[in-house]
């Protein structure tokens, strides 16, 4: 991936920005599985955060927390300045949290455009009465949020599978769509869970691309989970690592290539 | 940006593909003014009502319930074993409401407003019996509609409220006075069957495709990730329930007054909800379209059973005709559920693809 070596960081930047998202001494267990152990960072408004570590170090359990899908036992998580007991998925949806999945988690009898449709739920305001006519505000509602769909639509470069179920689609442009609807609802807070996992290397730099521009042009926090080394430290900002539930390591992405404890906990596991 | 507009509003048109388009003005004016003639002239078949009252009619109102459970079923994937019973729940609320409902004062209401409230009081009662659905899924849900099925079958049957006390059990519909307007001949009560359907259908139609409709299908498609893009399952299940109840009750009511005309709970039992569950898998879960021919292909199986034999001259008792035709059923239902999940709905899209490229399928 050494082409992606040129594009510039914006640690910068970053590092002088407020803080959106913490997380604090955060403990999740599931029966005797402690998947998570007295974890803290900080995610910082504008950059690009990495959480890397070897497989079941908590990555995607960490996320789950932030967006209300699991609640931990213990700690706390503030997020733009609260700090918040147990919420529901959808009420951190509707706080601007946006997520895709490491297994395509698509609405898979919906074509593309529905399923980035759905991105714009909470934005859409007209009645189920206007909706059963499709006049009025339903109708702008559909027209206005289309346009804005139709946006993403392009930016992504998926205009010729707008109306193709995505069940149909290959896995690649499945895992695009899904960025696709979680950009529809326009978030803060985008977290990625292993975009470019089971992608070949040109679809990678697609990917990569996409995830750079979404960062610069709609200044979205992203935080994103990756096994591909070339790929998180050519875009983040800042690398938390975990393993084990414990986090080992947090820095820029050079701090963190040259810690002893990461490269012990990623000896024998190849990348 | 005008542009833009007009361009996606014409994309979002009900039927954006123009054949399409051109198909259902043909068949809604068919259905409007070829057919209603031919009734009125006797022209065949309609020489007699036999043809109308067995086969249109009961199409049109099944047509609508199965819309009604589509809804449901097919969009939301909220499995429901109960239909029967919310047919039921609109063809006597209605009834109660048709013939005034002496405790509370109210009068007789006029029989449009009855068959609504008839609908209204099934779409109260599908929230009720949706709320086990927040916690529970697929067979376990099924099992709760089922004893909505049972509890409302047990109360039609004891509780004499809702027959008015009548000694027998059985209650007649009141006048069909839409309007100020009689109905009474069974042409206009095709009319009557076939308006509501249309804007019913249309309805249907605008909510599966507008925001709804796709909180339903995201609900059914994956529930989990539905709920981190902001939808809330509870909005998204129970107004599911409340709109295909709705559905259901009013093709209840119609049932029970056009259709039947005197009627008892056993007209609304479990063989109802069964019936109704085929005709949207057979037709297309998740299809207009499939529940209209759904409906038709249950309705039309028995009567081409018997008729068939009969033309060839062989004998065949009418017991062989329905075991027959739970083969044929169950067997079309097990080799859709495996091979072609979404009915005859799909079926029709695929052949209308292969059409559309032929002959050069490049
Ligand atoms: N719902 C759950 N129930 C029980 N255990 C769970 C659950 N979710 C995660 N775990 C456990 O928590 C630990 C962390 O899992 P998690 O999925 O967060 O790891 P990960 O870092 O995302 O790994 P991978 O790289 O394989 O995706 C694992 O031991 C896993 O088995
Ligand atoms: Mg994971």
């Amino acid at each position: 991936m050494s082409s992606m070596s040129a594009i510039p960081t914006m640690s910068a930047l970053a590092s002088t920005s407020e803080i959106l998202l913490a997380v604090e001494n955060v403990t999740l267990r599931f029966g005797g599985v402690t998947a998570i152990n007295g974890v803290s960072f900080d995610i910082r408004k504008g950059e690009i955060r990495a959480i890397i570590g070897p497989n079941g170090a908590g990555k995607t359990s960490m996320l789950n927390c932030i967006n209300g899908f699991y609640h931990p036992q213990e700690g706390r998580i503030t997020y733009k300045g609260e700090t918040r007991q147990r919420m529901r998925p959808y009420v951190a949806a509707s706080q601007g949290i946006a997520r895709t999945f490491q297994n395509v988690a698509l609405f898979k009898g919906m074509t593309t455009l529905d399923n980035i449709m759905t991105g714009r739920t909470l934005k859409m305001s007209a009645n189920i009465f206007w909706q059963m006519l499709r006049l009025g505000p339903a109708l702008a509602d559909e027209i206005r949020h289309r346009e804005y769909c139709e946006e993403i639509i392009d930016f992504l470069e998926i205009e010729a599978i707008r109306k193709t179920p995505v069940g149909r689609l290959p896995y690649g442009l499945q895992k695009r769509v899904e960025l696709a609807r979680a950009l529809a609802m326009q978030p803060d807070l985008l977290l990625l869970d292993e975009p470019m996992a089971g992608m070949n290397l040109e679809e990678k730099q697609d990917m990569c691309r996409f995830i750079i521009d979404v960062n610069k042009t709609f200044g979205t926090t992203i935080a994103l989970i990756e096994h591909d080394m070339g790929v998180v430290m050519d875009l983040s900002d800042r690398v938390v690592v975990l393993e084990y539930g414990r986090k080992i390591a947090d820095g820029t992405p050079d701090d963190v290539k040259s810690d002893q404890k990461v490269i012990d906990a990623y000896l024998g596991v190849s990348h | 940006m005008g542009q833009f507009k007009t361009s996606y509003a014409k994309d979002m048109v009900i039927f954006p593909i123009r054949q399409d388009r051109i198909g259902v003005y043909l068949l809604l004016g068919f259905a409007l003014v070829l057919l209603p003639l031919m009734m009125a002239f006797h022209v065949p078949p309609f020489r007699t009502d036999y043809f109308l009252l067995a086969i249109l009619l009961p199409f049109l109102i099944l047509s609508l319930a199965a819309i009604g459970v589509n809804i449901l079923v097919g969009y939301c994937g909220q499995i429901s074993l109960g239909s029967g019973a919310f047919m039921a729940i609109g063809a006597y609320m209605a009834y109660k409401f048709g013939t005034g409902i002496s405790e509370i004062g109210l009068p007789p209401l006029p029989i449009v407003f009855a068959i609504l409230l008839g609908g209204l009081s099934a779409a109260f009662f599908g929230v009720l019996f949706g709320l086990p659905s927040l916690r529970i899924k697929g067979l376990y849900l099924a099992v709760a509609t089922l004893a909505a099925q049972f509890f409302f079958d047990w109360v039609f049957l004891r509780v004499k409220w809702f027959t008015n006390y009548a000694p027998s059990g059985s209650v007649s519909a009141p006048e069909l006075k839409f309007f100020g307007y009689l109905v009474a001949t069974p042409v206009e009560k095709y009319m009557v069957a076939l308006i509501f359907v249309i804007v019913f259908a249309l309805i249907a139609k605008n909510l599966v495709r507008g925001n709804i409709g796709r909180q339903w299908m995201a609900i059914r498609d994956m529930d989990i990730a539905a709920e981190l893009m902001g939808i809330r399952p509870l909005v998204a299940k129970l107004s599911a329930f409340a709109v295909s109840s709705f559905i259901i009750g009013v093709a209840g009511a119609l049932w029970a007054f056009l259709r039947l005309g005197t009627w008892e709970p056993l007209a609304f039992d479990i063989n109802r909800s069964l019936e109704l569950l085929f005709m949207v898998i057979i037709g297309g879960l998740g299809s207009i379209l499939g529940s209209f021919l759904g409906a038709a292909f249950i309705l039309i199986v028995p009567i081409f059973l018997t008729v068939l034999p009969a033309e060839l001259g062989i004998p065949i008792t009418t017991g062989t005709v329905s075991h027959l035709q739970n083969v044929i059923f169950g067997g079309m239902i097990c080799c859709i559920l495996i091979k072609e999940p979404l009915g005859f709905a799909r079926l029709w899209q695929i052949g209308k693809e292969k059409l559309r490229m032929w002959p050069f399928p490049y």
